[in-house]
């Protein structure tokens, strides 16, 4: 699959009688990706989620075209293709088991409850989440497995547009080397973008790296 | 995949429900005391018939017990949507539901289905209740007819429910239907007493909300066994609210959807 982003413009705007004005976060980006990790920096506040919110479909863009194989790209058919890890991994039921969480979100993601569950203790292992932590009650888990249960509960799609963002934070060393063997499989045949403020993790991440500022996407790596 | 979904939020909801136990008792018991209530004031007034009561051919403790036990569950469609929504609002969990391939018709089917069933046992502790506690009994209902009226009345306050998600999508907090759902259905409806007593500009007022037409078709199809020659008004009057209120509801929902995501408002709360 080939991503191409043609002068994406997103604009919130202000809240009625706020007197506030709107926010401009995506000022005409453009980017192609095609399979493989590309990494994406720029300091905080440069559009960076915002960019992806839009690429998973989460968010309606107001201007430019986002295509897939050539073809446009509705935030519809943007669901149904892309997986987002977003960088707050709090985004799940607190009352119910990790476990439960990853087969609910599989059912709507289309995924039969079987499947749901083996991928889940599959990847599970593949970042160092015990099984006792899977049955755990949501919000008995860490930070950093929180952060785990969101990351499986991305790659068990399979999705070809894969988009993480800053799925290294809170991870222990050992799920960071899992994850960096996952997010190296799914390179192989899925576009993947992710965003990272370690050099060191993007680098070892990604094939090629970019920067964005001001909600643009410039040439050359990150600083 | 609609089946696997809604079974999906059933187990879901279930296991989140039932993790607050006191709650689910307490709310068992309050159901049970609201019955009490009702029936010390059926006690109170003894068997006389108001003329009020006259065209239903009952007391009022077996009126307002049926209206009881219907209306919580036609009002379950109305009310669970909204509070649903605002549940996975502030629990940070709407937006990631919301990234999944889900389309709206599967999502408004699943997003309640619990509160339905939870609602369907409610009704039946009702029955179980009306019928061995307080010997209540209606020898000539018209159950095919209730039933008509049941599923036609649960159709159409489930489009109202969803037309006041619309209002929390969008507002998050300020829901101008729900209000005139709680507050006035009950007085304006005939839920705890016939319309008839209404002086005539409420009367006009409650002509206008569907469910004065589900609450009297209900009770005379259980209390009289009225068939649907009797009731054909009311029953037409049902249709018509359902004709219009559930392709609007689903479309505005659609609609409030879109307008979240174009805003960036899917994740506030």
């Amino acid at each position: 699959m080939k991503l191409e982003v043609r002068g994406l413009v997103k604009v919130f705007p202000a809240p009625f009688f706020s007197g506030g004005a709107p926010l401009r976060v995506l000022d005409g980006l453009d980017l192609e990706a095609g399979a493989g990790v590309t990494g994406l920096g720029g300091a905080n506040g440069s559009g960076k989620t915002t960019l992806f919110r839009t690429l998973a479909g989460v968010i309606e863009a107001d201007g430019g075209a986002i295509l897939l194989d050539g073809k446009p790209a509705s935030s519809g058919r943007l669901r149904e293709l892309a997986a987002y890890c977003p960088p707050n991994p709090r985004s799940f039921y607190f009352r119910l088991s990790a476990l439960e969480n990853l087969r609910f979100f599989g059912a709507l993601a289309g995924l039969p409850a079987a499947q749901a569950l083996e991928r889940a203790g599959r990847l599970a292992d593949r970042l160092n989440l015990s099984r006792a932590d899977l049955e755990r009650r949501f919000d008995r888990l860490s930070e950093g497995n929180m952060q785990k249960v969101s990351l499986i509960r991305t790659f068990s799609r399979r999705a070809p547009l894969l988009l993480l963002d800053e799925p290294f934070r809170g991870l222990d060393g050992l799920a960071c080397t899992g994850l960096l063997g996952l997010i190296a499989e799914a390179g192989r045949s899925a576009v993947a973008l992710l965003t990272s403020h370690s050099r060191e993790l993007m680098t070892a991440a990604a094939q090629r790296a970019l920067r964005m500022d001001r909600g643009l996407v410039l040439p050359g790596r990150p600083q | 995949m609609s089946a696997r979904l809604i079974s999906a939020f059933i187990r879901r909801d279930f296991l989140a429900e039932s993790s607050y136990r006191l709650s689910f008792a307490l709310g068992a018991l309050a159901t049970l005391a609201n019955l009490a209530v009702f029936y010390y004031i059926g006690r109170l007034f003894g068997g006389t018939l108001a003329p009020e009561l006259a065209p239903f051919g009952t007391d009022y403790f077996t009126y307002v017990f049926a209206s009881l036990a219907f209306f919580g569950y036609i009002g379950t469609g109305a009310g669970s949507y909204a509070g649903r929504l605002r549940q996975e609002q502030t629990q940070g969990t709407l937006e990631a539901a919301l990234s999944t391939p889900l389309r709206t018709l599967p999502f408004l089917a699943a997003m309640s289905a619990w509160n339905f069933l939870f609602a369907t046992f409610e009704l039946l502790v009702y029955a179980l209740a009306g019928a061995f506690l307080f010997g209540l009994k209606f020898p000539a209902a018209n159950w095919p007819v209730a039933l008509l009226v049941f599923a036609l009345s649960a159709a159409c306050f489930a489009a109202l429910g969803i037309i006041s998600s619309c209002f929390v999508m969008l507002f998050k907090r300020g829901n101008p239907l729900a209000w005139v759902l709680n507050n006035f259905e009950g007085l304006l409806g005939g839920v705890y007493f016939p319309v008839a007593v209404l002086p005539g500009w409420l009367l006009a007022i409650s002509n206008l909300l569907p469910v004065t037409y589900a609450v009297r078709a209900f009770q005379l199809a259980l209390n009289r066994g009225a068939g649907l020659a009797e009731i054909k008004g009311d029953l037409l009057a049902l249709a018509a609210f359902n004709l219009v209120l559930v392709p609007a509801s689903v479309w505005l929902f659609e609609l409030s959807v879109r307008r979240a995501r174009k805003t960036g408002t899917l994740g506030e709360y």
